[in-house]
């Protein structure tokens, strides 16, 4: 693939639950995990996702309903045409003993992160969760793949509580030399000072508001770092984030206006 | 050797930061001078803050880039803010990017701004994404163009150098630039995004673009610009700024031999990264060294003689 629109047909699509489904196009190009594609919606508005999945054949993106882009693709049919474009952005890097932690559809990229680090031959285990239990994506294909905590606000599956509930406890007791996060900010709000306490090393896959994708408008720069989210990011570092001072407080809308 | 001094401004580099690209954020901005690019100029913007046009609204071809992002902006407030964010990290050369719905307008978000001491006001004239709701842009008319000139260089002052944004359509480039310079602009910059453009998907039959149709920026339009330098150039006496399509360094070249003082550099840092300053500042001192220039002066409007 490349920067440049074009349209594929949805091959398959799998709803895991009400709101929650994920949409198959044939493999045409190669992601790394963590980094993103532009969907067009012909006729509705282009948005970047994580890429779920990445097999011989096909590419996987799941999608939750959010917003009006999000519901009108909970109206897609299987044949329907939709603009890809992508991958964006810099991915994971590889590393052994790693936690993954992913909240709510945050769980997506770490997904195909996790196929990687299985092929690789490396160890690492799950740590997710949701709302509820039919918000959670993948959790047994993930207990399939490695030891896996599962964690609903609701307690209707897993543990009740956030997912970072037990997350001192976990990496203290467990031999973790790496963590990776994707989800909501605030989770990364709560991880941050816990894990640079700890020394650990760790990647977050982080989400800004994107209009072009390639690093020029600007819309997703990170205060004070500059850092462009869509090409230097999604996945930042420890270091990166040393120069961030946006993290949990402001994000910027369409407008360019912040927003708290 | 590309130091150059563009009014009070001191520029490590001849090149700025084209409006539009990057220019949203003090901390974006201050990243790309310190990238190398000499100067940064804000994102447009008006009163109010608007959300722009909906996506696809910026779409890479072969040879550059189409956009219809509508002049979304955050409104003049939060600008004000993001200026003096800017001025108070950093002393290097901003110029600030306005436009108005109406010639009013012009004059109200200048108002805004020339307690910043912005070190040039760009007046973005000739936008050609927004003609559904604005109708045909100010920089199409020659006395609009001169009335937002006067209104701008009065509320500017002496003291704040105003720069007028010309696109290539309209009555002709030069014309305009004369208009502009007869009213009081210090500055013209050449060119906007030409077009407007479309790209239309051939599977499922429709343009890419949500607005249908944005402006043209990129390798496609660099002799459009070029040509338009070189008519501004003998049209009028004051600087300008040269934009569209510049890549590489034989093209920020071309533009300062047309008679550019300054060249603006955009979709360039989607082509060649954000790293393309060290790029073309390598490449034009390359040339200066081989053909004797000392200065930038010393082969600016060559193309003339």
């Amino acid at each position: 693939m490349s920067d440049l629109m074009k349209t594929y047909p949805i091959l398959k699509i799998i709803d895991h639950g009400p709101g929650l489904r994920s949409l198959y196009f044939e493999k045409t190009f190669e992601v790394q995990p963590g980094q993103f594609i532009n969907l067009w919606l012909p006729g509705v508005d282009e948005k970047p996702f994580s890429v779920s999945r990445i097999t011989a054949d096909f590419i996987e993106v799941s999608i939750k309903a959010y917003g009006p882009f999000s519901q009108a693709i909970m109206q897609c049919q299987p044949g329907q045409r939709l603009g890809l474009r992508g991958p964006f952005g810099r991915p994971f890097s590889w590393h052994n003993n790693a936690l993954l932690i992913g909240g709510g559809i945050g769980i997506a990229p770490l997904r195909i992160l996790g196929d990687t680090l299985s092929q690789k031959g490396f160890n690492f285990s799950y740590l997710i969760g949701a709302v509820t239990a039919h918000e959670l994506l993948f959790p047994e294909e993930m207990k399939r793949q490695a030891a896996t905590r599962i964690y609903t606000d609701d307690g209707s599956l897993g543990k009740k509580g956030r997912v970072t509930a037990d997350i001192e406890q976990i990496l203290d007791s467990e031999k973790i030399e790496f963590v990776y996060a994707a989800g909501p900010e605030i989770m990364f709000v709560v991880l941050k000072p816990i894990l640079d306490q700890r020394r650990l090393p760790y990647e977050f896959c982080m989400e800004r508001y994107m209009k072009c994708g390639i690093g020029i408008c600007g819309q997703c720069v990170l205060d004070d770092s500059g850092i462009r989210l869509c090409v230097e990011g999604p996945v930042l570092n420890q270091d990166d984030l040393k120069q961030v001072t946006e993290l949990g407080s402001v994000h910027r809308d369409a407008s360019g206006r912040r927003v708290r | 050797m590309l130091k150059t001094r563009f009014f009070k401004a001191e520029l490590e580099t001849p090149f700025v930061l084209a409006s539009g690209i990057l220019g949203l954020t003090a901390s974006s901005m201050i990243r790309v001078l310190d990238f190398g690019c000499g100067a940064v100029t804000t994102k447009s913007f008006n009163m109010e803050w608007r959300k722009g046009h909906k996506a696809p609204s910026i779409l890479p071809f072969e040879n550059g880039l189409l956009n219809a992002v509508g002049l979304s902006n955050p409104g003049a407030d939060e600008m004000v803010r993001e200026i003096s964010q800017f001025k108070s990290r950093t002393n290097r050369p901003l110029f600030a990017s306005i436009f108005g719905r109406t010639i009013d307008e012009f004059g109200q978000v200048a108002e805004k701004i020339v307690g910043l001491q912005p070190d040039l006001i760009e007046v973005n004239v000739s936008c050609p994404n927004v003609r559904s709701e604005f109708g045909r842009p100010f920089g199409d008319s020659p006395q609009d163009t001169a009335a937002i000139t006067r209104l701008v260089k009065n509320i500017a002052g002496s003291h704040i150098p105003v720069s007028m944004k010309l696109g290539p359509h309209g009555p002709g480039i030069g014309l305009m630039a004369k208009a502009c310079e007869d009213n009081g602009a210090d500055a013209i910059t050449a060119i906007n995004t030409v077009g407007p453009g479309m790209l239309i998907d051939i599977d499922v039959r429709k343009p890419i673009l949500a607005n249908k149709t944005g402006g043209v920026s990129g390798p496609a339009i660099l002799p459009i610009a070029v040509k338009s330098v070189y008519e501004v150039y003998q049209a009028v006496k004051i600087p300008i700024i040269g934009t569209g399509g510049v890549t590489t360094a034989a093209d920020a070249i071309q533009m300062i031999l047309a008679g550019a003082s300054l060249v603006g550099v955009g979709t360039a840092v989607y082509e060649r990264g954000i790293e393309v300053f060290h790029e073309l500042a390598a490449g034009i001192e390359n040339y200066m060294t081989t053909y004797g220039f000392k200065t930038i002066e010393d082969f600016r409007g060559l193309a003339h003689e």
